[in-house]
C-alpha cells in the first residue's frame, strides 16, 4: 500500500518505523532537509523535502496513487490542510494529528463535512490509557477488547509471587481464576507460552480475563492494589489537562504541579473545581515533599523532558507511591524497564498502534474478518489482535484441535453473545464471534492468517 | 565495526556470482571449447566460501555508512579475485595478476586490457570477459538488492556507495523495486541493441558480447583491433548511438517511462553532456578534415570516438593514437568528464562538472561583491552547500590519486604520455589511453606494481574514491572510532 507521511517529527518517525516494518511503500515529506535524509538514510523510504500541503510537493510523494496520507506536523491547520489537498489529488485515505484542545468538540465534525478519516489525538489518547491504568492498578499495563468487556493485563512476578516455576497448566489449580496466560517476556525474548511452560521469577506474564477474574488472580498472587484516590500529576500540558479532566470526572482527588503560572490560570479557569492545580516545579523534591507524596496512591510524571519525569518517578518509587506512572517521548532506549519503572507510556506508541490498526483494517476487504482492535505489548514484540468472525468462513464450527494453527500463536479468548469462553481443543468459531489472537513477531492482517 | 554482517553480505554477493558464472560455462558447453573444468572449480570455490561465510546468520544486524562502504569495496575485490579464476585456471592468461588486471578491467567496465592476442581465447572466455562489463555496469549490489525479495532497511547505505553520482535518490519508495526498475531499463535497452545489432547482420554471439561491452559501457572487443575490426558503418552508429544512451541517467529514463518527458528532456545535465558530445565532435572533426582527411571519415569517426571516450566505454573504431594533438587533447579532456551520473559510465561526472562550474562562477561572482548570496541551482534547484563542497573535495582527490598512482606507474620507464594517460583511462574507467596504451597498444607490458596500482584505480574510479581510499585508513579498522 502506498503511504504518505507528512511530517517526521517523534510521532511521524514512528509512524515511518511501524509501517515501513509492515511492508508499505512509504514516502516521507517533512520541510527539514536533514530530517528527511536521517529517515531515509535509516528506513526503505522514499523522502521529499518542501511543504506537506503544497500540492508539487505532495505530487512528489506521488499523492495522486496513494491509498493513505498521514498528516503528522506539528500544526493542526497545516495537516488538515495537506490531508484536504491530497484527497483533492486523489488519496483514498486520510489521517491528520489534530490536538489543540480547542478542536476537540469537534472532530466529528472534521470527519464528516471535510472528509477526514482520522483524527488522531496522541495526548487524549494517552490521557485515556494512564486512566485506564490507574483504575486498574494492579496491571503494570492494561488494553481491553470487546468494549471492555475483556482485559489484558502485564505484571513482573516478582520472587515472593506464588506463580514462581509453576508451569502455565497448574494456574487454575493455584489460583482458581479463570485466565490465560498469553505472552510471557523473559529478559529480551518473547515467549507464547505452552501448557508445560514454567513461568519464573523476574518474568512479565500478560494475562487475558475479564476484570474480575483478573481481580481475584491479582489477589491471590498478592499482588492486588487497592483502588486508587489520590493523585499527583506533574505537568499540565496537553496530556495532563485531559488527564486530571478525565479522572475528575470519576471522583479522584487531584492535584497538577504545573511550573507556569500562567498556565495554572488556564488549567484552574478550564478544569473542574475539585482538581487542585498547584503553581511549582513538580520536580523539586521540595515541592514533591510538601504536596506530600507519600501519602498519595499514584504519580503520573508527564513534562516535557523524558530525564525529568524518569528521575521524579524514581524518587516517587522510592517513597512507595503505590502507582508510577511515567511519560517517555523516546521510547528507543531499552532499558527502561530495567531501572525498576514499572508502567511506561508514550504518546508517539499509542497513537502508532491507533493508526496501524486502522492501516491494516484498510488492507482488509469488506468480506473478511475485520480487526476491531490491536494491542502491542512487550515494546511491540507481541500483537493482540481483536477480530470478528465473518459469516461464510471456511473455518467455522471446526474444533481447534482439528485447525491447523500456527506455532507461536494463541487464542486469548471468545466472546459469544456477551460470554467469554477460554477456548480448549474442542471449542469452535462462529459467525459474529469476537475472537482475540495474540502471536509474537508476526503480523495478523485477517483471521485467515492464523493457519498454516 | 560489524564485521559479522559484512562477512556474511559479502558472502551472499559471491553465491550471486558462482550462479552468474554459469552462463559463461553454458557457453563452453554450447562451443564445446573445454573450458568448463576451470568454470565448474570457480563456482566449487565461490559456493564453498559462500555457503561457509553465510552459514550463521548474524544476530547483530546493525549495518551503518561505514560497513556498507566496507562491503562494497570488499565486494568488488573478492568478485574480482574470483572472477579471474577461469583465465587463470584455463590456461588464457597464464599470470594470475594479469588475469586479475583483467577481470578488474571488466567489472569496473574500464575495458583495458593486457591481452596481445584477444582473437586467440576461447569463445567461453571471451563471453565472460565481457559479461563482466555488464555485471559492472549496474552494479552487484544493485543486483543483489534488485533481485532480494526483501531489502533490509540498512541497505541504503550500500547502494549510496555503489551508484556513481554526487546525490543518489531513489525512483520509488521501496529500495528493492527501484534497483529492479533500473535493472528492468538496463536489460530492455541491452536487447534493443542486440536486435539492432543482428538486424545489421552481426553474428549472434558478436552481437551479445558487444551489447553487454557497450551496455556497462565497458569496452572490451573480442577482435584484436576493437570496433574498427568490423569496419561496418552501420555497426559503428549502432554502437555509438548505444555508447551515449547507456551513458545518460538512467532516473531520465525512469521518468520517460512515467511519461514525464518535459522533466527528463529539462535536465541540465542531459543537456551538457549532449552539448559536450556535439562540440568535441565538431572540434575533432574539423581538425581531421583539416589534416587532409575526408569529411566522411572525419564525421564518422569524431562522432564514434568522442561517443566511446566520454561515455568512458573505450571502443575504438580507428587509431586516434594517429590523430593531430588537438583532437587527442580532447579525448583527453573527454576522459576526465565522463559520462552522466547514475549512468553506466565512469569519470568525474558530467552533473559534477556542471556544479564545479556554477560554483565556480559563483565564487567570482561573490569575489567582485562580497555581500552577495548566491546559492548553485541544477534543475531549478538548490544544490546543498555540503553536496558542493565535497564534489570540489572529489575533484581534488581524483586528481592526487591521479597524481600518485602516475608516479607509481612512472617507475616502469615509459614516455609521459604512456604514464599519465595509463592512470588516467583506468580510473576514469575508460579503457585505452594515448600512446603506448592507446587503441592500437595494450597493458601487458606494465611491470606487476603498475599493474596493481592501475588496478587499484580502475576500482577507486569506479566506486568514486571513498570506498577503496577508505579501507586505507586506520578509521575504517578501529571499532570505537565508529
Amino acid at each position: 500500500m502506498n503511504i504518505i507521511i507528512v511530517g517526521q517529527g517523534k510521532l511521524g518517525t514512528t509512524m515511518t518505523k511501524q509501517l515501513v516494518a509492515e511492508g508499505h511503500d512509504v514516502a516521507v515529506i517533512d520541510t527539514r532537509r536533514e530530517k528527511v535524509e536521517s529517515v531515509v538514510d535509516v528506513y526503505d523510504v522514499l523522502g521529499v523535502c518542501g511543504n506537506g500541503a503544497s500540492c508539487e510537493v505532495l505530487e512528489e510523494a506521488g499523492a495522486a496513487k496513494a491509498k493513505l496520507i498521514i498528516a503528522t506536523t506539528a500544526s493542526d491547520e497545516l495537516n488538515i490542510l495537506a490531508c484536504l489537498t491530497a484527497k483533492r489529488m486523489g488519496t483514498e485515505h486520510t489521517i491528520a494529528r489534530v490536538r489543540n484542545p480547542d478542536y476537540a468538540n469537534q472532530h466529528q465534525f472534521l470527519q464528516k463535512e471535510l472528509g477526514i478519516n482520522m483524527i488522531v489525538n496522541p495526548e487524549f489518547e494517552t490521557a485515556n490509557e494512564i486512566s485506564r491504568i490507574i483504575r486498574f492498578p494492579s496491571a503494570a499495563h492494561l488494553d481491553s477488547f470487546a468494549k471492555g468487556k475483556v482485559e489484558i493485563a502485564s505484571l513482573r512476578i516478582h520472587s515472593d509471587n506464588p506463580l514462581c516455576d509453576t508451569p502455565v497448566h497448574d494456574l487454575r489449580k493455584k489460583t482458581k481464576a479463570k485466565v490465560i496466560i498469553c505472552a510471557v517476556q523473559r529478559d529480551d525474548e518473547v515467549f507464547i507460552p505452552s501448557g508445560d511452560f514454567v513461568i519464573k521469577c523476574d518474568d512479565v506474564i500478560s494475562v487475558t480475563g475479564t476484570r474480575s477474574e483478573l481481580v481475584s488472580l491479582m489477589r491471590q498472587c498478592g499482588v492486588y492494589r487497592h483502588k486508587i484516590k489520590n493523585i499527583l500529576i506533574i505537568g499540565g500540558g496537553r496530556i495532563g489537562f485531559y488527564l486530571a479532566k478525565q479522572l475528575s470526572d470519576t471522583g479522584r482527588k487531584i492535584k497538577l504541579i504545573e511550573h507556569n503560572e500562567s498556565k495554572c490560570y488556564s488549567l484552574s479557569e478550564n478544569l473542574p473545581d475539585d482538581v487542585t492545580v498547584i503553581f511549582g516545579d513538580g520536580t523539586d523534591q521540595e515541592i514533591l515533599d510538601e504536596q506530600r507524596l507519600e501519602y498519595q496512591d499514584a504519580l503520573v510524571a508527564l513534562t516535557g523532558i523524558d530525564e525529568e519525569n524518569i528521575i521524579v518517578s524514581m524518587y516517587a518509587e522510592s517513597k512507595g507511591v503505590n502507582k508510577v506512572i511515567t511519560k517517555v517521548n523516546r521510547h528507543s532506549f531499552s532499558i527502561l524497564n530495567d531501572i525498576g519503572l514499572e508502567t511506561i507510556v508514550s504518546p508517539q506508541i499509542v497513537a502508532g498502534n491507533l493508526v496501524t490498526r486502522y492501516v491494516r483494517a484498510l488492507h482488509n476487504s469488506a468480506d473478511n474478518a475485520q480487526i476491531q482492535t490491536l494491542h502491542k505489548l512487550v515494546n511491540g514484540k507481541v500483537e493482540a489482535a481483536e477480530f470478528i468472525v465473518p459469516e461464510n468462513a471456511g473455518y467455522l464450527d471446526i474444533p481447534f484441535k482439528d485447525l491447523n494453527l500456527l506455532p507461536n500463536l494463541l487464542i486469548g479468548c471468545i466472546m459469544r453473545n456477551g460470554k467469554i469462553i477460554f477456548p480448549g481443543g474442542n471449542d469452535v468459531m462462529k459467525a459474529g464471534d469476537s475472537v482475540v489472537v495474540v502471536t509474537a513477531n508476526r503480523i495478523l492482517e485477517d483471521l485467515h492468517d492464523i493457519f498454516v | 565495526m560489524n564485521y559479522k554482517m559484512i562477512v556474511y553480505n559479502i558472502g551472499k554477493i559471491l553465491l550471486v556470482e558462482a550462479v552468474l558464472l554459469v552462463l559463461p560455462a553454458i557457453v563452453s558447453i554450447i562451443y564445446s571449447d573445454g573450458m568448463l573444468a576451470s568454470y565448474a572449480v570457480t563456482i566449487a570455490a565461490l559456493t564453498v566460501t559462500g555457503i561457509l561465510a553465510t552459514k550463521k546468520k548474524p544476530k547483530n544486524k546493525s549495518i551503518y555508512a561505514k560497513e556498507g562502504y566496507v562491503i562494497v569495496a570488499f565486494t568488488w575485490i573478492l568478485m574480482s579475485l574470483f572472477g579471474a579464476l577461469p583465465f587463470w585456471l584455463s590456461g588464457g592468461i597464464p599470470n594470475f595478476v594479469d588475469a586479475f588486471f583483467e577481470t578488474v578491467s571488466g567489472f569496473t567496465t574500464t575495458g583495458s586490457t593486457i591481452l596481445n592476442n584477444i582473437e586467440v581465447l576461447p569463445k567461453s572466455l571471451l563471453f565472460w570477459r565481457s559479461f563482466t562489463h555488464w555485471i559492472g555496469g549496474m552494479g552487484i549490489l544493485v543486483f543483489v538488492i534488485a533481485i532480494m525479495p526483501k531489502t533490509e532497511n540498512s541497505s541504503m547505505h550500500v547502494m549510496r556507495a555503489e551508484v556513481p553520482g554526487p546525490t543518489v535518490g531513489k525512483l520509488v519508495s521501496k529500495l528493492g523495486a527501484s534497483a529492479r526498475i533500473l535493472y528492468g531499463i538496463y536489460c530492455g535497452m541491452t536487447a534493443i541493441m542486440v536486435v539492432f545489432l543482428l538486424a545489421g547482420g552481426m553474428p549472434l554471439f558478436d552481437s551479445l558480447v558487444n551489447a553487454f561491452a557497450t551496455a556497462g559501457t565497458g569496452g572490451f572487443g573480442i577482435l584484436n583491433n576493437s570496433i574498427e575490426g568490423y569496419n561496418n558503418l552501420y555497426f559503428e552508429m549502432v554502437i555509438a548511438v548505444f555508447m551515449l544512451l547507456f551513458g545518460i541517467n538512467f532516473n531520465l529514463y525512469y521518468l520517460l517511462l512515467i511519461r514525464r518527458f518535459k522533466q527528463a528532456l529539462k535536465s541540465e545535465e542531459l543537456r551538457c553532456y549532449l552539448g559536450i558530445v556535439a562540440a568535441a565532435t565538431i572540434i575533432i572533426a574539423v581538425s581531421l578534415i583539416t589534416g587532409n582527411h575526408s569529411a566522411g571519415y572525419a564525421f564518422r569517426h569524431a562522432f564514434f570516438q568522442v561517443a566511446s571516450i566520454i561515455t568512458t566505454t573505450g571502443f575504438s573504431s580507428t587509431d586516434f593514437g594517429t590523430w593531430p594533438i588537438i583532437a587527442q587533447l580532447t579525448l583527453l579532456f573527454l576522459m576526465f568528464i565522463g559520462a552522466c551520473a547514475g549512468s553506466t559510465g565512469g569519470g568525474i561526472k558530467v552533473s559534477r562538472l556542471v556544479i564545479l562550474v556554477k560554483s565556480g562562477m559563483r565564487d567570482i561572482k561573490k569575489a567582485i561583491n562580497p555581500r552577495s548570496i548566491e546559492t548553485v541551482k541544477v534543475d531549478k534547484q538548490t544544490v546543498e552547500e555540503p553536496v558542493v563542497k565535497g564534489i570540489s573535495v572529489f575533484f581534488a582527490m581524483y586528481i592526487i590519486v591521479i597524481a600518485v598512482s602516475s608516479m607509481v606507474v612512472s617507475l616502469d620507464g615509459r614516455d609521459l604520455t604512456t604514464t599519465l594517460t595509463s592512470v588516467v583511462a583506468c580510473i576514469g574507467n575508460i579503457g585505452p589511453g594515448l600512446g603506448a596504451v592507446g587503441p592500437a597498444g595494450n597493458f601487458a607490458h606494465f611491470s606487476v606494481l603498475s599493474k596493481i596500482v592501475l588496478s587499484f584505480d580502475m576500482l577507486a574510479g569506479r566506486l568514486e574514491l571513498i570506498p577503496m581510499l577508505m579501507i586505507f585508513t586506520p578509521y575504517a579498522w578501529s571499532r570505537k572510532y565508529n
